[in-house]
């Protein structure tokens, strides 16, 4: 056998272990059931952030403590914590993506992405006051 | 009313002219296509000399057309017309001069009216010195430019929208009532401004930088398409090579400057976190590195043409596909940037598999004419290990590639594959190897030679650099108290490479212009030498250690890497006691400052400095927070606010107690005790201080009077309460200490009794000021930045070596 035949072989087991990693590390998208049920696993939970409940964060007390209520799109409610600073503006995220694992009966939450309705797209025109000209 | 509002105020001509010019440069680059291409196509010289003239002529109205647009934008930008959409949305008039700049190309189309500026004055280098390779050449570039003006044109061609127009007006971008009234634009205050994230001298800079980088991949792209066209597979080569590194150079500075722009500006703590964005041009960066190497190896030994032509075609197709990630809205959930979908996503789409196919179908109707070699390399030769390397890049490109495509793939086959929750160490476990490898080979390739190397020597050469690698990273591993065996593994590949690249680079110190490759090499094996030690031995120092109750079930296994920073407080943290002073407001920024005092054994200040990292409080996106950092030789430190208190609930909350009334005499000093503070009453005066003065002109009567507060620590402040009487009616100006915490008004004079009523308030201690913030140290980051501007300095001397050699073999081939 050929010395570039060998290498063939030696990139394609390559290209197939790296297909395969990628398949093995990736997370899903999934709902607070799924987590629930697998509770070893990562998983990005997709969903609204519940304003009725009150979002638990007193930076005095601990600046690394933020617990709040997020409702998945299966209309399920778990309370998420987060060792960390309250997201900047969270009250006015849309959705909310939480990457991490559920126990205890809540969900841990390593990191908090938001995704407000537009980050700075303005859709509305503001009309400043019309001056006494 | 009947028929169109007629707009008082609009100034239309800009826009208009604007417009124009898109579709001239539209028409023109597609003249210049069909005539380039009409040039290379036909046998008789003559017909190939006029229509090279009319290709010629229309580029040219092409790039005068293309900076009508620019500067017919720009005109609108800096000026202001808020008529107009793009002027609106991403500028103010707060905006300073060079941030206008950066506004331009915060937009889609101002993003992809900088890439065909770029290409354009791409294709006037091109028209004077591609020589016998202009007319195919430009014929390519000529159609890239055609379909990035259709990126412009925001026209509906059978219900779907071609491109969309930076010069459309703000009242047909969007629908309002206000819209209904002719003068309109007097309401119209004034923009939305830049995105603050973006404004920072590294944006200014940075994507006119990415952009040259996207724009120069089409010129190898063209060359190679050229060749295949005209099969004329061996001259194409020496006009390629300094390009391809010129693009490599120019791709991998714009992203290094990404990077510098996300260390200073952003708050993730670092230069790199493998978002899209990043890995989208990472990906095309490293396919043309490994076509800078595969061209090599053809010019010293007439192999690896396929290779380079594929990589070469796949580098401009990748760029594309980066444009198609970043502009098409499908990164969505996956990445931090927030990229608004403009629907061109199926344009972008069609460009990209357009140019795709042409390389592609082109290539694989001439694969068999490619000239191959048939016998294969000697295992000792450089072009072996080369080839070795090329093909380890292509692997790393292709790992990037296929985990950044995920939400590619979920869009084709609706699943809803996530990004791996730990990106860092997904990453890592690929691209640690395998720069690791890359760091090997690279070095002790250069120690052969070409075709083949003697074993005896080539192993003695080898011994001295192996040794001393190993030495001093043993110290590293050492003094840095390193663990990790991968990390290690690393560090002696790098140190390996800094040293054995040095060698030869001493070597060649007397030829200069040959001492390209080892400068580059040196600067990446620099580079990575600093990555590991700033990533492995990046340690947060704001580590709370006040030992606060976590609430109940909360698994404690998080690092606590925020503090809080009372004002005026001070806080021992690594060495430094940080004390938080105060703010201030520099509109739209408000610095924290927080001095830094560093202590030594016996408590004494050996250093100290003021760090004020900022933050914006913008209405439509919250607090806004930039780090600052205090740059040392060894490492840096770098610190960033993550909270401050809610600026609403502040102004709502109260923070003094109420005021308690006191008779004093007024002609006898007094002693009063507030809280744990000692307050001395030391009488009236009528001689008040310039200000005072002017406060209460005019007036029957004004007094003074001055109290000296002795707090706990002895320090002694001054209040003096003003109170006056002007026209029968009471002017009374209170005077308070935010140290003490102490206020005082004067609230009457009663001269019958001698006495005068005042009102002691004592501030809450709750509302005092604090602030939020994280801190971190990165040592050897400036290994880094040393070691990019070693690379860069590589990249231009090979520059400058490699377009020698094509402008010698050029004559050569006319001699």
């Amino acid at each position: 056998m050929k010395r570039t035949h060998l290498i063939l072989i030696a990139l394609i087991a390559i290209a197939v272990a790296v297909i395969l990693s990628t398949a093995g590390d990736s997370s899903s998208y999934e709902n607070f059931q799924v987590a629930l049920e697998n509770p070893d696993e990562e998983y990005h939970v997709v969903g609204k952030l519940v304003r009725q409940n009150e979002m638990q964060y007193d930076p005095v007390k601990d600046p690394n403590y933020f617990a709040f209520y997020l409702e998945d799109n299966n209309q399920k409610v778990m309370k998420v914590v987060h060792s960390g600073t309250k997201p900047q503006d969270f009250e006015r995220s849309e959705q909310v993506v939480i990457i991490g694992k559920a126990g205890n009966n809540q969900f841990e939450a390593q990191k908090i992405l938001t995704k407000c309705p537009s980050k700075y797209v303005e859709n509305e025109v503001k009309v400043k006051p019309v001056s006494g000209e | 009313m009947i028929g169109a509002v007629e707009f008082i105020g609009e100034r239309l001509l800009p826009g208009n002219l604007g417009h124009g010019a898109v579709i001239l440069s539209l028409m023109a680059s597609l003249l210049a296509a069909i005539s380039y291409f009409r040039s290379e196509q036909s046998s008789l010289i003559e017909d190939k000399s006029s229509w090279l003239k009319l290709g010629r002529w229309a580029f040219i109205a092409h790039v005068v057309a293309v900076v009508t647009i620019f500067l017919s934008l720009f005109y609108i930008i800096y000026n202001h017309l808020n008529e107009y959409h793009y002027a609106w949305s991403h500028s103010s008039k707060a905006l300073p001069v060079y941030y206008i700049i950066s506004s331009f190309w915060e937009g889609q189309e101002g993003s992809f009216l900088l890439w065909m500026v770029w290409h354009a004055l791409l294709g006037l280098v091109l028209m004077g010195s591609a020589r016998k390779w202009e007319a195919p050449v430009m014929s390519v570039v000529s159609l890239t430019q055609f379909m990035l003006s259709s990126m412009l044109l925001g026209v509906y061609i059978l219900e779907y929208k071609v491109g969309s127009s930076p010069f459309i007006l703000l009242r047909e971008a969007m629908q309002a009532p206000i819209f209904q009234q002719a003068d309109y634009l007097k309401y119209i205050a004034d923009g939305n401004g830049l995105n603050p994230l973006l404004q920072n001298p590294w944006m200014v800079i940075h994507p006119p930088v990415v952009f040259l980088g996207f724009a120069t991949t089409v010129v190898p792209f063209a060359f190679v398409v050229a060749a295949l066209w005209r099969r004329d597979y061996q001259t194409w080569v020496a006009p390629t090579v300094p390009w391809t590194l010129f693009s490599a150079m120019v791709l991998g500075t714009g992203i290094i400057m990404g990077g510098m722009w996300a260390y200073e500006s952003l708050t993730f703590g670092g230069y790199w976190a493998w978002d899209p964005v990043e890995n989208a041009s990472l990906v095309p960066w490293l396919i043309i590195i490994a076509a800078v190497h595969t061209l090599l190896i053809f010019k010293k030994t007439g192999r690896a043409m396929i290779s380079s032509m594929l990589l070469l075609l796949f580098t401009f197709v990748l760029i594309l596909y980066a444009t198609f990630l970043t502009r098409s809205g499908i990164l969505g959930n996956s990445s931090v940037h927030s990229f608004t979908d403009l629907g061109m996503s199926g344009q972008l789409l069609v460009f990209l598999l357009m140019f795709l196919f042409l390389g592609l179908s082109l290539f694989l109707w001439r694969r068999k004419e490619l000239p191959k070699v048939g016998s294969e390399e000697h295992i000792l030769s450089r072009e072996f290990w080369m080839f070795i390397g090329t093909l380890i890049l292509v692997m790393s490109a292709f790992q990037v590639f296929l985990t950044t495509s995920t939400p590619v793939f979920n869009k084709i086959t609706g699943s809803n594959i996530a990004p791996p929750a730990d990106v860092i160490s997904h990453y890592n476990r690929w691209q640690l190897p395998i720069v690791i490898l890359i760091l090997i080979t690279f070095t002790y390739s250069q120690f052969m030679k070409f075709k083949s190397t003697p074993t005896k020597t080539f192993w003695l050469d080898l011994m001295w650099p192996v040794g001393i690698s190993l030495l001093v990273s043993g110290f590293f591993i050492w003094y840095f108290e390193l663990t990790n065996w991968q990390f290690n593994t690393l560090l002696v590949a790098a140190i390996f490479g800094v040293i054995g690249n040095g060698q030869l680079l001493i070597r060649k110190l007397s030829k200069l212009s040959k001492a390209g490759a080892a400068f580059a090499h040196v600067g990446f094996a620099m580079m990575m030498w600093g990555v590991l030690i700033s990533s492995a031995k990046k340690e947060v120092v704001s580590i709370n250690q006040s030992g606060m109750s976590y609430g109940e079930n909360f698994d404690d296994k998080g690092n606590h890497e925020n503090v809080l920073l009372w004002k005026q407080e001070p806080l021992m943290m690594n060495g430094y006691r940080l004390t938080y002073l105060g703010d201030s407001t520099s509109a739209p920024n408000t610095f924290y400052q927080v001095r830094y005092e560093k202590l030594n054994e016996k408590k004494e200040v050996v250093d100290q400095f003021v760090l004020a990292p900022f933050a914006q409080i913008n209405p439509k996106m919250g607090l806004i927070s930039s780090p600052d950092t205090r740059h040392f030789l060894g490492s840096d430190l770098y610190t960033h606010v993550t909270q401050i208190p809610d600026p609403a609930a502040k102004a709502e909350r109260k923070s003094w107690k109420d005021p308690v009334p006191f008779d004093i005499k007024a002609e006898r000093t007094d002693t009063l005790m507030v809280g744990q503070q000692l307050m001395i009453y030391e009488g009236l005066s009528t001689r008040l201080p310039a200000d005072m003065k002017a406060k209460a002109e005019g007036a029957e009567v004004a007094v003074m009077a001055r109290f000296r507060i002795r707090s706990l620590d002895n320090q002694d402040r001054i209040l003096q309460p003003v109170f006056a009487i002007r026209g029968g009616a009471v002017l009374s100006f209170e005077s308070e200490d935010e140290a003490a915490g102490i206020r005082i008004k004067i609230n009457s004079l009663n001269p019958d009794k001698g006495t005068l009523n005042i009102a002691i308030s004592e501030k809450i201690p709750e509302s005092r000021d604090y602030l939020i913030m994280k801190a971190m140290v990165f040592p050897w980051i400036n290994m880094l930045w040393a070691g990019t501007v070693v690379l860069i300095i590589g990249f231009s001397i090979s520059v400058m070596h490699r377009y020698h050699d094509a402008k010698r073999e050029e004559a050569r081939g006319e001699a």
